[in-house]
């Protein structure tokens, strides 16, 4: 029996916990196996299951469960959450790649709602998580200062930065934006390594988090359960994720997402029925770059050291990669291929040296056959009762 | 007195390559309203193919001025054929796509070939040497001292630059390819071959880009993979200035960035390091200034 | 006087020039529309009839004029701004955004009446919710009018209607924001003559329900023009040559010559 014969509630649950299962199955799987031979078999399977999966109707009546029972979903997708961090408790790798995950996806879905919504560029995402980033490393004398609002702030300067840079340019069409964004990224890594109050090619340290005597660079204990100490950041990180990932849906799914929308779709129409479309722009880039900066301090924090290279172009452009790759505008895609992008190249070391080549690729392909990516965002539906 | 001097040459040298990039800009933008970004990673392969020329005329015992022509034509070439295959092969087939997918398209081409030749070109990741062709030495002028390979490559690129802008500008050629820019379904319907004419509007950009990276390497005699980033940010920006689309608006683009980077480091010699950020920033501003460039008359998008 | 009285005219252009390059697109043109009136713009192709409701929403600058409306100037303001004062407009060639819904469409009409603020999008969603609901209801009401069918296509989107319900939309994107004055730009373009009678009938219904909405029309159909238009005006080169009644206009003898070209 196929989950598509289930119809109704009981159907959309199962295939929603289905869906969830395979995503922490598969992490599991990836992140524990450590021979290149089975691994590669074990990525097979998960494409192929990943393949299947839109076939037996499972991805539609998940979405669906989205719709209809979120609050259930929301649940179902917590406890998987909180499994796979109880089965990787003690392994450091597994929970930083995790992490890690977390923070690109964070920093994806700010550039959704810049581009994929708002029709912005932004290729500058690495720099914007290098400035939140830098903030922290910044501020790191500053002990008086809460590490909450350290992190806030974090966001608040990247936010600030973005919003400068691309102010003077807001009012022209087009392909200007992109500049200031790309000149921004390339450059960004070269300012650093030539500024010596930012540490120079070497980087700063930074100390780790401490939120109300919780110190985030001990274990964690929960009863008899000792967890590695990168389970504090990936439950960290996994609830701020969760809040964006809320905050992004809301946008897309109000008044604001759809004058979004239309500023990416038809500036000279929009404007005629009374849209600011300048206010819209600034909007997006404020807030796309404020999650970028909050997860940049974040990840300084929890690596306690950054430098220029973790922040090159290439990154940028890996960051716009996912997007595109998990389908432009959809969130749950940004998720995905986070995962794709980051753990491939990890894991398989072969392709760790090519992964810009091979993703870049990858990206000329999608573009040519499959624009709309792995996920394709569906057109927005406002809930209504029948 | 003689340090101004030498700072205007370096000037006029930065400023004649950044010119012909946004030339490159200036053209694809024209033709096909796009802004084709692999244009710089498309000057590094072209500089690559010139340094490969280069060994293999060593190897052939070629005379050193034979070397030379044969190092400029091949990084002409190499740069024209990737450049036609480029947009024969990917930019044309997305001609109608959102305007995104067509940036990131030519991001990631870019990338692709920065990739290739840092992972596959013999020691790629590091700089390589380019073989100095050029007499060297130079003469006194009243205290000035003037390299003769930096005035050759002045020359050089200057007179490419007039030839590019006389095929544009005088022959059938230029005509078809001013025709498809204005119009690509009329061109079409007068009998122009569209694809064609694009493929060789793009190889024709894509030469400055090969005479760029040949004058780049001769005259700091050494290219490395990662050279056509910045100098694409550059020339974009200079190709903005002039107001995209406009070929002498390109070129004082170029020669006004270069102007700019100049003035940084001999008015202000301890913010060197950041002579490209301020000038980017003067760019910025000048963008918001003046949107639609600094020479063109400002029209009007069709509504 | 008082902005906006009752009997003065709600939109005034007086000497408007707009120069392309060389190109005279509008010479001198001035026009007045009166209030509650159907008003044709006419003309032969590119007599300046798109570029004049360009200038008069603000998307072209006017190198030379004057623009009243309501007794305002709003020569030199931004779109929105004149979208503010209650003037709307549809495109002559299509600027739907496909890839949208139906509703999200319709709704960018009504940009000016709906709460854009963030803490009512994002944190009061019930109320949010409500307000959706309240405006899916009038949007089905006033797409009924033109096309019961085109109501219960809410959801879908704007990329899957056919050509005439795409002009449908059109129109009543710019009727939802309940403007006082509204510039059709050739609503019929495309559509077979039945196809154009029924969409003009239907405007003027509308028109109707909306307590006789001031509207300037451009329209290639005579017949069209002759029926629904209290008044013409006729444009060539930029400039008005004929105003008046449909009959009076008809019989001029310039706008002969401007439409058959008699040298
Ligand atoms: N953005 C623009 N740039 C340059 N020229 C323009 C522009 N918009 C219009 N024109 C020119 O201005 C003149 C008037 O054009 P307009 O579109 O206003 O004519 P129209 O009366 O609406 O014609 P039609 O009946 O074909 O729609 C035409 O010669 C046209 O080519
Ligand atoms: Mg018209």
């Amino acid at each position: 029996m196929t989950v598509t014969s289930m119809k109704g509630t009981a159907g959309q649950i199962v295939s929603s916990i289905l869906v969830t299962a395979l995503l922490v199955g598969s992490l599991v799987a990836v992140l524990e196996i450590e021979d290149q031979r089975a691994l590669g078999i074990c990525v097979a399977i998960i494409a192929g299951l990943s393949f299947l999966a839109p076939k037996l109707g499972i991805l539609r009546g998940a979405e669906q469960a989205g719709a209809h029972h979120p609050w259930a979903v929301r649940l179902i997708i917590l406890i998987g959450f909180c499994s796979l961090v109880l089965i990787l408790k003690d392994n450091n790798f597994a929970l930083l790649m995790i992490a890690t995950i977390l923070i690109y996806a964070t920093v994806c879905l700010g550039i959704t709602i810049q581009t994929g919504y708002a029709g912005l560029f932004n290729f500058a995402g690495a720099a914007f998580l290098g400035t939140g980033g830098y903030t922290a490393a910044m501020l790191a004398n500053a002990t008086w200062l809460p590490d909450i609002v350290t992190i806030l702030l974090g966001g608040v300067i990247a936010a600030a930065l973005g919003t400068v840079l691309i102010l003077p340019v807001l009012r022209t069409r087009g392909h200007y934006a992109a500049l200031t964004t790309l000149a921004f990224g390339v450059l960004f890594n070269g300012f650093l390594e030539a500024n010596e109050m930012l540490g120079g090619p070497q980087g700063l340290k930074v100390p780790g988090i401490q939120i109300f005597g919780w110190d985030f660079s001990n274990d964690l204990v929960i009863g008899s359960l000792s967890f590695s100490f990168y389970a504090n950041y990936v439950l960290l990180i996994g609830a701020i994720f969760a809040l964006f990932m809320i905050f992004t849906r809301f946008i897309e799914r109000s008044w604001i997402g759809i004058w979004l929308d239309a500023v990416r779709l038809d500036e000279i129409a929009v404007s005629v029925f009374g849209l600011r479309i300048s206010v819209w722009k600034s909007f997006a880039f404020t807030a796309g770059n404020f999650l970028a900066g909050v997860m940049g301090a974040v990840y300084a924090k929890m690596t306690e050291f950054i430098a220029p290279a973790n922040f090159t172009f290439g990154d940028s452009l890996l960051l716009v990669a996912i997007v595109l790759l998990g389908g432009i505008g959809n969130r749950w895609g940004v998720l995905v291929a986070t995962m794709i992008v980051i753990l491939l190249p990890e894991k398989l070391q072969f392709i760790q040296e090519y992964r810009l080549l091979l993703f870049a690729c990858i990206i000329i392909l999608l573009l040519m056959v499959r624009p709309a990516g792995l996920l394709a965002r569906r057109v927005r539906v406002f809930e209504e009762r029948h | 007195m003689s340090s101004i001097a030498q700072y205007l040459l370096n000037g006029l040298m930065q400023g004649t390559i950044y010119g012909l990039v946004a030339i490159g800009f200036t053209i694809f933008f024209g033709v096909m309203n796009v802004i084709k970004f692999s244009h710089g990673d498309v000057l590094t392969f072209g500089a690559f193919g010139g340094l490969v020329a280069a060994w293999a005329a060593t190897a052939l015992g070629f005379p050193i001025w034979l070397e030379l022509v044969f190092v400029v034509l091949i990084s002409v070439m190499a740069s024209a054929a990737i450049g036609a295959i480029i947009a024969r092969g990917l930019v044309l087939p997305l001609k109608d796509a959102p305007p995104l997918n067509m940036l990131l398209m030519t991001m990631m081409v870019g990338t692709a070939i920065r990739e290739c030749i840092r992972l596959f070109f013999p020691n790629g990741t590091n700089p390589q040497r380019f073989p100095e062709l050029l007499p060297s030495g130079g003469f006194d002028l009243s205290g000035v001292y003037f390299r003769y390979d930096g005035l050759i490559l002045i020359a050089a690129g200057i007179a490419f630059i007039f030839a590019v802008q006389w095929i544009i500008n005088r022959t059938r050629l230029g005509l078809a390819i001013r025709a498809v820019a204005e119009d690509g379904e009329t061109a079409r319907t007068m009998g122009i071959n569209f694809t064609l004419t694009v493929a060789i509007a793009f190889a024709i950009g894509s030469m400055t880009a090969g005479v760029a990276g040949a004058l780049y390497g001769l005259y700091y005699s050494e290219i490395n993979y990662s050279m056509g980033l910045i100098l694409a940010i550059i020339g974009f920006s200079a190709a903005i200035i002039g107001g995209l689309g406009n070929i002498w608006g390109a070129i004082v683009g170029g020669y006004l960035f270069a102007g700019l980077q100049t003035a940084v480091v001999a008015l202000l010699p301890a913010l060197s390091d950041y002579k490209n950020v301020i000038a980017l920033i003067v760019v910025v501003a000048l963008i918001a200034w003046r949107p639609t460039g600094l020479l063109a008359e400002r029209g009007s998008e069709r509504v | 006087m008082s902005a906006g009285s009752k009997n003065e005219s709600p939109l005034i252009a007086s000497g408007l020039s707009v120069k392309f390059g060389g190109l005279l697109a509008l010479n001198e043109l001035s026009i007045e529309v009166r209030r509650g009136e159907v008003l044709g713009l006419i003309g032969p192709n590119g007599s300046g009839k798109t570029t004049f409701f360009n200038v008069i929403s603000g998307i072209y600058a006017a190198s030379a004029g004057q623009v009243l409306l309501d007794g305002r100037d709003i020569t030199t303001l931004r779109p929105h701004q004149i979208a503010a004062h209650g003037l709307a407009r549809t495109f002559q060639r299509s600027r739907l955004c496909l890839s949208l819904s139906v509703f999200d469409n319709l709704m960018l009409g009504a940009v000016r009446r709906l709460n854009s603020g963030l803490w009512y999008n994002l944190v009061r969603r019930d109320r949010l919710a409500a307000d959706v609901r309240s405006a899916a209801k009038e949007a089905r009401d006033l797409l009924a009018i033109f096309n019961p069918d085109l109501a219960g296509k809410l959801w879908q989107p704007a990329i899957s209607l056919g050509m005439i319900d795409r002009r449908r939309l059109e129109i009543c994107r710019a009727l939802i924001g309940r403007p006082k004055i509204v510039l059709l730009d050739e609503p019929s373009a495309g559509m077979t003559h039945d196809e154009t009678n029924q969409l003009m009938n239907e405007i003027l219904e509308v028109r109707r329900n909306l307590g006789n909405l001031t509207v300037v029309m451009v329209e290639h159909e005579m017949g069209l023009i002759e029926r629904a238009t209290d008044r013409c005006v006729v444009l060539n080169y930029g400039k008005k040559i004929c105003e008046g009644k449909y009959a009076d206009v008809a019989a001029d003898p310039l706008v002969r010559e401007a439409y058959l070209g008699k040298s």
